[in-house]
Parts: structure tokens; sequence; C-alpha cells
């Protein structure tokens, strides 16, 4: 039993290790590169540029924001949507498993000139305010990251008796929001993390919709005006847009983790 | 009685016309302060497709917001010339800040611009001294500046530095070509291969031998299939590229020696590429438009362009008055090195380009089975 | 609320649904939404599709999409898709399941799951040069296999950019994807299930084979698919990699929507509107395979 454990961790040992080199050497790459904005020399000027540029931290800023909308407005439309359908309406789930795929084939460059035209008209006129176009934003980025949100719920779903937990909890009195609140969302929390961090990490890199709906305010736009003339600052900050990004899901992660980690279904 | 009350009605009918047209505002010849407060009411500009070390457009911008107490809102810097016309066209019923007031795109879009009714007319006070062939006689549209093509060089990494076409052909630069854009989409990558046809027996109206020349290259071995940016340059990955003179001289600029770059205007040909200013006929802030056209068109704004290596339209006209500084005039390449630019027009531009754009990938393409 | 008596019942008769209009009211926001935000904007496509560049009624861009270059960039992009869902499916699974259930420290689940969460979006130009800074002629892995190994990689054929550059820059994003995604399935197995499995007599192997895979089946099915439709829409990767020279349907697009050469949106729309049935026929290929393998399951 012991040899077998064994074997059984060198095994993932030897994915985890050949991950690590597939991800971070391109990764070393980039940093190495950056450390040159001197020539002869190793330095972290590059850095320096970019935490000294006031347009960085309030970008970031903004596309932060833009995501932690997102996220809510797609947990919020799509777990309810996905726990319904599993339940009650399994003959749509091709449909909305469709649905959910569109986004990828309908180029952002496309949607977001769809989005314009028929949002900053009569009779919606969301572009004549700050918090309306912000609004067509956060729309416009959860259409976007819906087929990572949809997927990752989905899989949550599949892994729970949905049916039994709903039976089980209905007969204990309780209403669809305790469900909905109690049940469903503490279930899925790892595929609810999933499409967070998915949806995050887009919101905070993407650009098309970005550069035509707010311009330069946000973190995507901003980075193109950096990469397109300061070779070693492009550098610098995709590496530091990674590290934050990647702090901020830590964060996240480190939040959920303060509650008991329990899952009704699939406790290993 | 009948007679007369319909010549009074023609009268009044001749008379409100006769007014109409003598009230419409002509183009007026100067910016007045008249302009400077309707455009100050409006209190914002929305442009597009501007990066900051183009045509060094991050000083025009900021020194018309000081000067004239404007926002500017700045969308998609990436764009290209489709872009902005697309973002018109998205917008013409928005008056919020995703539409763009003005468009800056490439001279062969002119004609587009007009037939579409995307642009409104607007002459600026010094609009005569613009050439008549790079703009539209009505105003629709005008030039704005120009630039030659030339070859990007990291100096760290070539030693001898190629001066014309046919070296690029050498094997001592194998792998080490590139162009910065893919010529199915850029005014720059298509602009050189044209600018290889000139220079290989073709002409402006005979595009063939820059594909055929860029397919030697490619045979050759010393082309590089990568789009090249100022990165790649100084990483050495493509440490000759092919770029507008103005992009060359700010990448320069912008690395500061690390490594070091020379720009080189080859010496057969040389081919010069215009853009093209026009205010849109959507604007939401049509005064605030017109008041930074006169911005960049006046001596100030076109020294701006001068300084990060354009060639403002008006160049001639400031040269003949003597109002160039001379730190700016040192920093360009030498005038001789332009004096043979050749300026294509509209319709063999657009001849070019249709043919570039269907024949690249069989030339180049890579053949993945 | 009517209830069932026993769980079996529970499984076998369809429970008998209220008034069912009812249930599709759960519904409603999501299909509103989707109707606003995703099909309203998509006219746009769909009426583009049909104009030419004057404005008029034409079904020419359709019958552009037959011309051998643009067949050709279908071809090739649904190539690079397939293998990089394909490849990246199965190093994603193995990479997760090393942190679920292989028995690694805890922490490295939530690394890898933080760090999926990043690196699915590491993509556009700052991948594309991470990749030429690696694996570029000058590129810092290529430079020291040729000091360490002597083994210059260009010389024996290789080449970033190309088909295979490409992919194997594209898997930086599907890897993680593929983590992200399968987790929550892979959490999902209970430990019962193979400890019974083995109490029965089982090799892990077997368990593997009968139980855990068939299990698991839907959601990689699911996963792939996902993997290919991100790697089908990939624009500013490719484009920044292999630009104008390898004709994937994206980089058309964008050349005849936001270039400054060739302006023919309602060719581009069409174009978009052919990756539309291209994503539909791979999604009845994997609902297929899904009902296939859902029949292992009796939910």
């Amino acid at each position: 039993m012991k040899a077998r454990a064994l074997l059984g961790k060198l095994w993932s040992w030897f994915w985890i290790v050949l991950g690590v080199l597939y991800f971070f050497t391109p990764l070393l790459a980039t940093f190495d590169f950056s450390l040159r904005a001197r020539k002869g020399m190793l330095t972290f000027l590059a850095y320096e540029h970019i935490f000294k540029d006031v347009n960085f931290w309030r970008t970031f800023g903004f596309s932060l924001q833009m995501g932690f909308y997102t996220i809510i407005v797609s947990i919020v439309l799509v777990v309810p949507t996905a726990y319904w359908i599993r339940l009650r309406l399994p003959q749509l789930r091709p449909l909305a498993e469709f649905i959910s795929m569109l986004p990828f084939v309908v180029p952002a460059i496309v949607l977001v000139f769809g989005l314009i035209r028929v949002f900053s008209g009569p009779p919606f006129h969301l572009t004549n305010t700050f918090t309306g176009t912000n609004a067509l934003l956060v729309a416009g980025y959860v259409v976007l990251t819906l087929p990572y949100t949809y997927r990752a719920v989905d899989t949550g779903l599949a892994a729970i008796d949905v049916r039994s937990l709903t039976e089980a909890a209905q007969s204990l009195g309780a209403g669809w929001g305790t469900i909905l609140l109690r049940i469903v969302f503490p279930n899925l929390r790892t595929a609810i993390l999933s499409g967070a961090f998915l949806t995050l990490a887009t919101v905070i890199g993407e650009y098309t919709m970005a550069s035509f709906i707010v311009g330069i305010k946000a973190f995507g736009p901003y980075m193109s005006l950096v990469g397109q003339n300061k070779t070693y600052e492009s550098s610098s900050l995709a590496i530091i847009s990674f590290l934050l990004t990647w702090a901020f899901m830590g964060l996240i992660q480190l939040f959920n983790r303060g509650r008991a980690e329990g899952q009704l279904a699939g406790a290993r | 009685m009948y007679a007369s009350r319909w010549s009074r009605v023609v009268a009044l009918v001749l008379l409100t016309t006769l007014m109409l047209v003598a009230c419409t505002p002509k183009a007026t010849p100067s910016a007045g302060d008249d302009l400077i407060s309707k455009a100050k009411a409006e209190g914002m500009l929305t442009v597009i497709a501007l990066p900051h070390d183009w045509c060094n457009y991050g000083e025009a911008i900021e020194t018309f917001k000081t000067k004239y107490g404007l926002q500017v809102n700045e969308l998609n810097p990436d764009a290209g010339s489709a872009d902005e016309i697309e973002a018109i066209k998205a917008n013409k019923d928005n008056k919020g800040p995703q539409a763009p007031d003005v468009i800056d795109v490439g001279f062969g879009f002119g004609p587009q611009l007009v037939e579409e009714g995307l642009v409104m007319p607007y002459k600026v006070s010094t609009w005569d001294t613009i050439p008549a062939d790079v703009k539209h006689p009505d105003g629709y549209w005008y030039g704005d500046y120009y630039g030659v093509l030339a070859f990007e060089v990291n100096k760290d990494v070539v030693t001898n530095v190629p001066q014309d076409w046919a070296d690029l052909l050498k094997p001592e630069y194998k792998g080490q070509v590139a162009l910065a854009g893919d010529p199915r989409a850029s005014a720059q990558a298509q602009m050189s291969v044209y600018a290889a046809a000139l220079a290989n027996g073709g002409s402006l109206d005979n595009v063939e031998p820059g594909l055929e020349f860029f397919k030697r290259l490619n045979e050759a071995g010393n082309f590089v299939p990568v789009i090249a940016k100022q990165a790649t340059v100084a990483k050495g990955e493509t440490p000759i590229i092919m770029r507008w003179d103005y992009n060359a001289l700010a990448d320069k600029e912008a690395l500061a020696g690390n490594p070091e770059i020379e720009v080189v205007i080859p010496k057969t040909g040389v081919i010069a590429g215009v853009y093209i200013q026009a205010i849109s006929a959507y604007a939401p802030h049509p005064n605030a438009a017109k008041l930074w056209m006169e911005f960049l068109y006046s001596d100030e704004g076109q020294l701006i362009w001068l300084k990060g290596g354009c060639h403002p339209i008006r160049y001639n006209d400031l040269a003949a008055r003597g109002v160039i500084p001379d730190e700016i005039a040192s920093k360009l390449p030498p005038a001789e090195a332009y004096a043979k630019a050749v300026f294509p027009s509209i319709e063999q531009i657009n001849n070019a380009k249709k043919i570039i754009a269907e024949k690249w990938m069989d030339v180049v393409g890579a053949d993945v089975k | 609320m009517p209830f069932h008596r026993s769980p079996r019942d529970a499984r076998q008769a369809r429970p008998a649904l209220p008034s069912s209009w009812k249930n599709w009211l759960g519904v409603l926001p999501f299909l509103l939404f989707t109707a606003l935000f995703i099909v309203l904007p998509s006219v746009y496509l769909l009426v583009g599709a049909f104009r030419d560049n004057a404005g008029h009624f034409t079904l020419k861009n359709f019958a552009d999409l037959f011309t051998p270059s643009i067949l050709s960039a279908y071809w090739v992009t649904i190539r690079i898709s397939l293998v990089t869902a394909v490849l990246g499916g199965l190093f994603g699974f193995m990479l997760a399941y090393a942190v679920t259930i292989g028995g690694l420290p805890r922490w490295m689940r939530s690394a890898l799951l933080t760090f999926s969460g990043v690196a699915s979006n590491f993509a556009g130009v700052p991948l594309a040069f991470a990749f030429i800074a690696t694996l570029g002629r000058t590129g810092m892995v290529t430079v020291l296999l040729k000091h360490w190994l002597g083994l210059n990689l260009y010389d024996r054929g290789f080449n970033l950019y190309s088909f295979w550059g490409l992919s194997v820059t594209y898997l930086y994003f599907q890897f993680p994807l593929m983590v992200l995604i399968i987790t929550p399935a892979l959490e999902g197995l209970r430990r019962e299930w193979r400890e019974a499995a083995l109490n029965l007599g089982a090799s892990s192997l077997e368990y593997w084979r009968r139980v855990a895979l068939p299990i698991l089946l839907p959601s990689i099915l699911g996963a792939m698919i996902l993997l290919f439709g991100n790697a089908f829409g990939a624009y500013a990767t490719a484009l920044s990699l292999t630009g104008g020279f390898i004709n994937l349907v994206t980089i058309v697009i964008g050349s005849q929507i936001k270039g400054d050469i060739l302006y023919n949106p309602g060719l581009g729309y069409a174009l978009a509107m052919g990756m539309v049935f291209v994503m539909a026929g791979a999604m009845g290929i994997y609902f297929l395979l899904r009902r296939r393998s859902e029949r292992w399951l009796r939910r």
C-alpha cells in the first residue's frame, strides 16, 4: 500500500514539475528582459517607471472594480439559471450551452460595436452617463466571460446530486431562496471560484471592449499604450500585472478559506 | 391680385434663401475667440487611434489640454483606419464619450469618407498652405503629416548596417529581417512591399516586383515571419525592420542607446505615406473638433509633429519661412534623403492594396499542411 | 409541491411539474440578458453579413467564404483548435489530478488554481513576446540549449513562427483553463467510490477505467469543447506571433474589419457567421459524445 501511495505521489510530482517548467520559463524570459532597461546591467528601472506612473494605479483600480462587478453579475445570473435548468428544464441544456459558447464566435470587435449601436441610442441611452457607460462595459464583460462561468458552474453542478439535495431541503421546509443561498452556492464554491478567477483575469486584461467604450481609462488600453513604445516597461508591466492579478486571486481564495471547507457532496 | 400675391411669395422665398445662404457660416478663416469659447462650452474632445509616441501625439494632446482647458477623451490607441470608420458608424446616434470627434486615417480612405457621408467639411485658417494634392477641395479631409519608409536597425546586433533594399538579401542578414505588420492589415507593412517594388524594377503602378522581392527574401531565409515591434528589435529577434521613419526615430529615442538604433532611408525605393485628418459628421463636440484642427495646423501644432519625426504637411511652408528650430531639424535624417521620395496617388495606393492583399499569402504565407 | 415517498421514486418517476410556464420564469433573467446583450448586438453581425460596402443586400460575402484561401483558413483554425484542445485537455487533466487526488500538499492546489486563473488569460502580445523571448532565435532556451548541449533548435528545423510554435504558445492558456474547469469535477469523485472499487478487487487502473473516467467523461468533454472554442476565437496571440503568415479565420476577419488596407466588413461578418456554424457543428459532435458518456451515469 505504501509503495503504491509513493508511486502515486511520484506520478503527481512528475506532472507538476513539468507544468512548472512550462509555465515559468516564458515568465522568466520576460522577467529577464525587463531587467535590462539599462545597457549591460540588471536593473529594476522599468519597474520603477511603472510604479511611479499614476495612470498605472488608476487604470488597474478601474479594471479591478469592473472585474468585481462582472463577477457578481455573472454569478447571480448564471448559478440560479444553471441550477434551474438542471432541475426543471433539462431539455434547455443544449440551448444554454450553445448560448454560452456564442461569445467565442462573435468577435469582441463586432460585439462592442453592436453593443454601442444598440444601447447608445433610444430607448436605452446608456452611454450618456459614466455610470451607464460602465454598466454597458460590465454587461459586455459578463457576455465575454459567459463561456467560462457557465462551464465552471455546470461542471460543478454535475458533481452534486441536484435533485436529491433540493428535495431534501424542500421536505425540510426550505423555500427557493434558502435553497439557493444555503445549499446550491456553498456546494458550488470551487466552481464559482474558478469562474471568478477566470472572470477577473479576463476583465483586467481585456482590450477591445474597453478601448472603444471607456478608452484609456481601463487597464487593457493602458497596457497597449505602454507597449506601443516602451519596450522594457511593457515587459515589466506584463510581469507586474501577472503578479498583481495572482495576488488578488490569492486574496479571494483566502477569504473563501475562512469558512468551513466542508462540502455536502464531494468530500474526498 | 393673384399674380401679385404669387410674386410676393416668390420674392419672400428668394429673399429667405438669399438670407440663409448669406448667413450660413462659411469656413471662417481664423481660430477666433468665438471658436475657442464655443469649444470650451462643449468641454470635451474625443479622439481615437492616437498612440502617444506616434508623431508625438502625446505632447500634442497635453498641450491642447493645458492651452484650452478642455478634456480629451482617448479611445483605442491601437485602432486601424477601419476601426476608426466603424467607430463613427456605430456611434451615429451616440452623443456620449464613445463617439470620436476627429479621425486620423490613411490617405486611401479619403474618397470613402466623403462617399459615405462620414465627415463634415472644415477649412482651417492655414488652409492655403496645405498642398493641393493632399486635400479635398471642399475641406472634407486634409493631409496632416507624411513620412517615408525606412529601415530600423539594431546596431548592437547588426554591425554592417544595410543601406538599400538589395543589401537585405545578403546572407549575413539571415533570419534578421521582418515587417512591422501584416501587409493585409497594416499600412506600414503594405508600403514596405510597395517600396520594395520601386527598388526592384517596379513602379507606382506595378507592385508585383515588391512581392517578388519578399518571396526571394523569404526563400533566402532572411525573412522572419513575425510582426516586429520595438521590443523584438531591442531583443535582437528582428534586428532589421521596415517602418515609417517617424516610428523608427521614436523607437530610437525611446530606447536611448539600449540598444543603439540606426534609422536608414534606403538609397532606392523611397516611398512616402500620407495620413489625413477629418472631423466626424456625427461629432458630439464639433467646435472642440474644429479647435483641435486649428491647433494641429497652426505652426505650433505642426512643429510638435515635427518633433516626433513626422514631416508635417505644411513642412515646405514652415521651412520657407524659416520657423523650424535647429534642434528639431538636426534630429531628422538629412533632407537629401527625402528628395527622392515618391508620393503615390489615391488610386495607385488602392490598386496596390488590392494586389498585395490578394497575393501576399501565396508569396510568403506559411504553407501549413 | 408533490413530494416523493421513497428515494427510488425520485429517480425513476418524472416529478409532476406544476404549471410548466412557471418553470420558464426561472430562466427568464438569463434569456432576457442573452436577448439584450448577445442576440441584439449580434443582429448587427447578421445584417452586416448580407451587406456589401455600398450597403446593398448581397449574398456575395457568403459565396466568398468558399474561396480556397478562406476554406484553408477555416481548416487551419479548426486544426489548431483541435490540437490544443486535446493536448491542453490531457495535460491540464493530469495537472488537476496531481493537486486534487494525487496526494500533493494542500497549498499546491490553491497555488495552481489561482495561477491558472491568471495564466488562462495571459494571452496576446505579452504571451507572444514571452515565447519569442524563450523560444525565438535569440530566445533564452534556444541560446541555453546552444551553449549547454550544442543543440541548435533552428538548424534542426524547429521554428516558433509556425503551426506548432503557435500551438505551443496557445497551450499556455489552454492548460490552465482545463485545470480550472475540471478541478470541481475531480473533487466530486468521492473517496468511497474508490475504496469500494478496491474492496471489490479492482486494481487502481480498473477503478479509473470502469468508475472514475466514465463519471468524469462528460465533464472532460465539456471542458475540451470549451478549450476548442477558446482556441478557435483566439486573435491577439496569433496576430502577434504569426500574424501575416499563418492564415487563421480570426486574422482574416481582423484584416477585413480592423485594418488599414482591406475594408470589407460584410465579408468579415460573413466569416464570423461561418465561425458560428463551425462552433455549432463542434457542439453537435460534443452533444453526441456526451449523451453516450452520460449513459454511464444514472442521475
